[in-house]
């Protein structure tokens, strides 16, 4: 049957090419997080275990002149460290800059990470406005399934990050005992 | 993205189907079906048409029950529900967190077991727009229907809000493009302001971008009501914006015919929390001694609004009810969900046509990885993979038929316009079920021997 | 099921029964004449019996009330109480949940009540709050008074239009009747302004106040619908308002009655708020004494009074502009709702002080229209619940009107501010209500006016719906044993609604659902078509749904009475 189609394997960002080595390793920045098109888009059309949600969600928009400063460029690997916790994204330059010093990423696991769960007894966890450092790494993006179970190891014995994240990969689709495998 | 070619190939059209995507609950989308499918759908903007055009390798569409190997197995529905009841007896401190996602019908079922059992009712507010709920609580609430705003507003604020982003239709449909009565060119009666610190692309279509600096909010509405109460401003710069831009803006929307602000997370998710919306309100009542203004929160998911005053019709406040001593209570810090999850209270957690596992800081998942959790939805996703139990509900407004409440409290009925997998159920049969069998394996807790009605009613 | 209520002292205004010990029998859900010897008795010697209540006019379900809940939590935990095994947990005071809401009309006898308020756009939410209330029926009144599409046909005069569009917005809405309230002012609050008097337009619209009273009022007798038109006049609350009150009520005496079911043309509600003399707070006092005038020596006019309680509560009316003028007095958290090209809302606390002078002089208004009418037929009890205090309050209401002596103790020792004796005629009035008196503005007055055929009385055939009171009318002095009048009147020994026992000695041991009442005009389908085609191309291009997400549709009933009315062309 013919579908009409409304997968984007990546969000749309403006060019930029950084061919410097950076000027710093570690970037102080602001952090926000909140939501954008595409991951709304992914996330509702319930795409969360794809490379299309990673993308979406798993990125790290920043100003070109913090790219620069970093020496990274469109959907290179960057850590962002918060006093709540690190994780690794992609790092992408922003549509809505300028915003030198501000970051952003689209909420979802990866931005989970790092957001403060802390209300002040007013409800909401402080999801925009916390400061973080953003450095260049090697380390790749983990898909949602992967980042899930190991931020949280609910289901395994290990507690070692590092293994946790050479684990072989959940995939794309669902895991779970069908029934007629059984039979 | 590529060139898509239009659907063609389908058997009928369903029309005026209800958006069941964010608050802007449009109810003019059709549907183009073919063979019991959604093959293609009209009039959506991209959230929307993407959550109808579902990712159906992720559908959830069996029971499914962790086993010992800590997998997910497909289990018969029996089983499954049997499961989630036993937990849901079991328990001390549960939490039946989401239904922005479903319809009041299911709600009500939900409320009916939350009595029941004494758990905490909580929804997606309590990451959104809870604070905006407080700060109603402290400030007030002045607020129109969005024909209001399309047929008289000159002015639309949009502070801490993106809605090209995150509501495509809202501007269009209700509020900026779309010509009203007493507005008959649109966007060309219409002043447009957008508050934010980023150049978003609501920005970007507006006539002014005021950028105040991150957790400028505050200050900078403090400063626009002093100089509406007539005060001077001293600095000359105020939350990174220069005096005279503000005595300007403060000037505009004095002799604005009718404006709107429409507020976002921008203003809920940072620091200050409801303190930024409490002295938003103000500044619009403020507004009102010189001309008509008023608000609206831009509600995300179509019917958080809808949970919110239901809750407050059956009990009396609009979120994070707790029913453990077998009334109604409610209060910040104390019955909302994030806290306590933080706090470790919560002992069984079930969540229904939402994911927390994508929204919440992992402060509070953490302590989601150590109780069982049972969810009820159409997608695998976050929440899956922490999930104890799986039950697959139905799609509200395209395989279901139910009520939902407009970011401005309007009802609408989202309208079934096809029939669900066979082996789904809907939401609202599943948690009547849950309720059923929850009755069975246990005596309702905290019943009062004989009524003692409170003094302070009498 | 056979019940025989034995030996109650019975009041039934209707059928002219005052105080006589008989027996009241039911059998199956409706009163009989005679029940067999298998009827259970339920033994009530020389206990007060009336029919069930019926409160015409107060705000429990809809738009507003949920805004109310849900921003004064303060409310809710002040009447927070613990589940039984027959009741949930309850909340609020002068806002309560709607389980609440259901109980406590119950525990005080009541089995009607009507919403009196209902903006069509939201008239699904108000009926979803309707199905969440236990225990009461509950008839809505659709908004019409700002309408944009009864101005125009207003302005033109087109009576048979506006009727057709009455009657099908009746159906659409699943209402009852025809509320107008401020007409013009909420649209001119639109823009933040107000209309000011009668005759004044709101902007844009080349219609008056007075125009659309008028049309409502034709276009409802055409109709002959069960209910009069229900009017909140315009200028509620402003010092000086009694000419407007008294205009808008003269302004009807020549529409011609189409109805025998009741006796007005027009119904004023909560008139306490429309009966103030002078110019600002600092010179006002009491016009009840020139209105009651009025109202004595006409025949067209009912109202009820909206009797201020002195209580903290919470005030909310479609007169929008109105609460934004309280919120300037007080600075209280305001909240304004308007509703496109329908009407508006406002809500605002308020604390109602015996201390207060304006808050004396309102209380002692109510009193004294009470007691200037003359025919209690033509005035009925309300506190506008929850505008000038909650129902729950009723029985106190009634505790003052059957004493004098209460009264003049509130005056004389100085529980109320000294005004009332300077500024109202309540201390030279020494009139006292009996239980007759009483059964008629609570219950058999009401149902007149609504035109009710199966409440309100206990006439063989009509509902069983009954209270019985721990009061003994012959033995009682209700003059100076006040404080058991308002605590006999506050719980009921029997409860009973459409023949189940809903209330037993004080506790409920039943819950019913609810059931809303609603007029269906039947004659008129082409008429009706034809105007809603008209209309069309406006609500396509201008409202915000679609049409066909705007009728309350059966879904959202819970079996509900059906009023048929047949339209006379």
């Amino acid at each position: 049957m013919h579908y009409a189609n409304t997968y984007l394997e990546k969000p749309v960002v403006p060019d930029v090419k950084i061919n410097k080595e950076g000027s710093v390793d570690v970037l102080k920045c602001m952090l926000n997080t909140g939501s954008d098109i595409y991951q709304g888009a992914c996330k509702k059309r319930g795409s969360t275990l794809k490379e299309e949600y990673k993308n979406a969600s798993g990125t790290c928009y920043m100003d070109p002149r913090d790219m620069e400063k970093l020496g990274v460029n469109n959907w290179d690997t960057v850590l962002v460290k918060t006093d709540w916790g690190e994780v690794v994204v992609s790092a992408a330059a922003s549509r809505d800059a300028p915003h030198e010093g501000q970051v952003f990423i689209c909420k979802g696991p990866w931005a989970n990470t790092v957001v403060s769960a802390e209300t002040y007894c007013c409800i909401d966890p402080t999801y925009k406005g916390i400061h973080c450092t953003v450095e260049k790494t090697d380390k790749k993006v983990l898909l949602m399934a992967d980042l899930m179970r190991k931020n949280y190891k609910k289901w395994v014995d290990e507690d070692d990050d590092e293994v946790l994240e050479n684990m072989p990969s959940l995939g794309e689709l669902p895991v779970f005992k069908r029934k007629e495998q059984e039979d | 993205m590529a060139y898509e070619a239009p659907i063609t190939d389908y058997d009928h059209i369903v029309e005026n189907c209800t958006c069941a995507f964010c608050g802007c609950n449009c109810d003019d989308l059709d549907y183009l079906v073919k063979d019991g499918h959604v093959v293609a759908v009209r009039h959506a903007c991209r959230l929307g048409a993407s959550k109808i055009m579902e990712d159906l390798d992720q559908r959830l569409l069996v029971p499914m029950v962790r086993d010992d190997d800590g997998e997910l197995k497909e289990v018969d529905w029996d089983t499954a529900l049997d499961k989630a009841a036993e937990y849901i007896a079991n328990s001390i401190r549960p939490i039946f967190y989401g239904w922005s996602e479903t319809s009041i019908e299911c709600m009500k079922e939900g409320v009916a077991l939350g009595e029941y059992i004494g758990a905490v009712l909580d929804n997606q507010a309590t990451i959104c727009h809870g604070p905006s709920l407080l700060a109603v609580q402290n400030a007030g609430y002045p607020v129109q229907t969005l024909g209001e705003v399309q047929s008289r507003a000159d002015m639309c604020v949009f502070s801490g809000s993106n809605p090209m982003n995150s509501h495509p239709r809202h501007l269009a449909r209700y509020s900026v493009f779309c010509r009203g009565y007493f507005r008959t060119r649109g966007r060309f009666d219409r002043t447009v302001v957008t508050m934010d610190p980023k150049f978003t692309d609501t920005a970007k279509v507006s006539d002014l971008w005021v950028g105040f600096e991150q957790n400028g909010d505050y200050g900078f509405y403090n400063a626009i009501r002093a100089v509406l109460k007539g005060k001077e401003l001293y600095q000359d710069v105020i939350s990174g914006i220069p005096r005279e831009d503000i005595y300007e803006l403060a000037e505009a929307m004095k002799n604005a015919e009718f404006g709107t602000l429409f507020f976002g997370l921008g203003l809920t998710h940072t620091l200050s929390k409801q303190r930024s919306i409490d002295i938003a309100i103000k500044m619009i009542i403020d507004l009102n001694k010189f001309t008509k203004w008023g608000l609206t929160p831009m509600r995300g998911h179509f019917n958080v609004n809808g949970f919110n005053i239901f809750m407050a019709f059956e009990s009396g406040f609009p979120l994070g009810v707790d029913y453990c001593r077998g009334y109604p209570r409610f209060l910040s810090g104390e019955t909302n969900t994030i806290d306590l999850l933080t706090r470790g209270e919560c002992d069984v957690f079930m969540v229904v046509a939402a994911d927390p596992g994508a929204h919440y800081p992992n402060g509070a998942v953490q302590h989601l990885a150590k109780i069982p959790v049972i969810q009820v939805d159409i997608h695998w996703g976050p929440s899956t993979e922490i999930a104890d139990v799986v039950l697959p509900g139905s799609f509200i407004g395209v395989e279901c038929g139910g009520t939902s409440y407009r970011m401005d409290g309007v009802p609408i009925y989202m309208k079934k316009a096809i029939d669900k997998p066979e082996t789904c159920r809907d939401d609202e049969w599943i948690i009547r079920e849950l309720k059923e069998r929850v009755m069975k394996l246990r005596e309702e807790p905290n019943v009062a021997p004989k009524y003692v009605p409170n003094p302070a009613a009498l | 099921m056979e019940y025989i209520l034995k030996n109650g002292i019975v009041f039934d205004p209707t059928n002219n029964v005052k105080g006589e010990k008989k027996d009241v029998m039911f059998k199956d859900g409706k009163i009989v004449e005679q029940v067999s010897d298998d009827a259970k008795v339920l033994d009530v010697t020389d206990k007060l019996v009336m029919p069930a209540g019926i409160d015409p006019h107060a705000h429990i379900a809809g738009p507003k009330l949920v805004v109310g809940r849900m921003y004064r939590p303060e409310d809710s935990r002040r009447g927070a109480t613990q589940k039984t095994s027959v009741i949930r947990g309850e909340s609020g005071f002068s806002i309560p949940s709607c389980p609440a809401t259901g109980y406590r009309y119950s525990r005080m006898g009541y089995g009607t009540v009507v919403e009196a308020a209902m903006p069509p756009l939201e008239g699904k939410h108000t009926h979803e709050e309707i199905c969440a209330i236990p225990n009461i029926d509950v008839p809505a009144l659709p908004l019409f008074g700002n309408n944009w599409f009864v101005f125009e046909f207003a302005k033109e005069n087109k009576i048979d239009e506006l009727a057709a569009f009455i009657s099908s917005w009746l159906k659409i809405t699943k209402g009852y009747g025809v509320k107008i309230v401020n007409p013009c002012g909420s649209e001119a609050w639109g823009w933040g302004k107000n209309v000011h008097g009668f005759d004044d337009k709101p902007p844009y619209f080349d219609v008056t106040s007075r125009e659309v009273v008028k049309a409502l009022a034709k276009a409802n007798e055409k109709l002959g619908l069960p209910h009069s038109i229900h009017i909140h006049p315009n200028d509620l609350g402003h010092p000086g308002n009694v000419p407007t009150t008294l205009e808008t009520l003269d302004s009807i005496k020549d529409v011609k009655k189409n109805a025998g079911v009741r006796d007005q043309t027009i119904h004023c509600c909560h008139l306490q708020f429309h009966a103030y003399q002078g110019n600002s707070w600092k010179d006002a006092s009491s016009g009840a004494e020139e209105i009651a005038k009025y109202i004595n020596s006409t025949d067209h006019v009912t109202c009820d009074v909206g009797q201020v309680t002195l209580d903290e509560t919470t005030t909310m009316t479609a007169d929008a502009p109105m609460e934004y003028d309280l919120y300037k007095l007080s600075g209280l958290k305001w909240v304004n709702k308007d509703i496109e090209f329908e009407t508006a809302a406002g809500i605002i606390p308020v604390i109602y002080s015996a201390k207060s002078p304006v808050n004396t002089l309102q209380w002692a208004i109510g009193l004294e229209l009470f007691l200037h009418i003359d025919d209690p037929w033509k005035v009925c009890l309300t506190t506008d619940h929850p505008n000038a205090g909650p129902f729950q309050r009723y029985p106190r209401i009634m505790s003052w009107l059957m004493s004098n002596t209460r009264r003049m103790e509130m005056i004389e020792n100085g529980e109320v501010h000294k005004w009332v004796n300077s500024r109202t005629t309540l201390p030279t009035i020494d009139r006292e209500y009996d239980f007759n008196d009483i059964a008629i503005i609570s219950r058999a007055a009401p149902a007149k006016i609504y035109g009710f055929e199966d409440r309100g009385a206990l006439t063989p055939g009509y509902n069983a719906d009954i209270a019985v009171y721990d009061i003994k009318p012959n033995e009682i002095d209700p003059s100076k044993e006040y404080e058991a009048i308002e605590k006999g009147f506050s719980l009921t020994d029997y409860t009973i609604k459409d023949g189940k026992i809903l209330v037993k000695d004080k506790e409920i041991v039943q819950v019913k659902k609810s059931r809303t009442i609603w007029t269906n005009v039947m004659g008129l389908e082409k008429e009706e078509q034809a105007v809603i085609d008209g209309i069309m191309p406006f609500f396509n291009q201008y409202y915000s749904v679609k049409w066909e997400n705007y009728p309350v549709h059966d879904h959202y009933l819970s079996d509900p009475i059906r009023v048929d009315v047949q339209a006379s062309k």
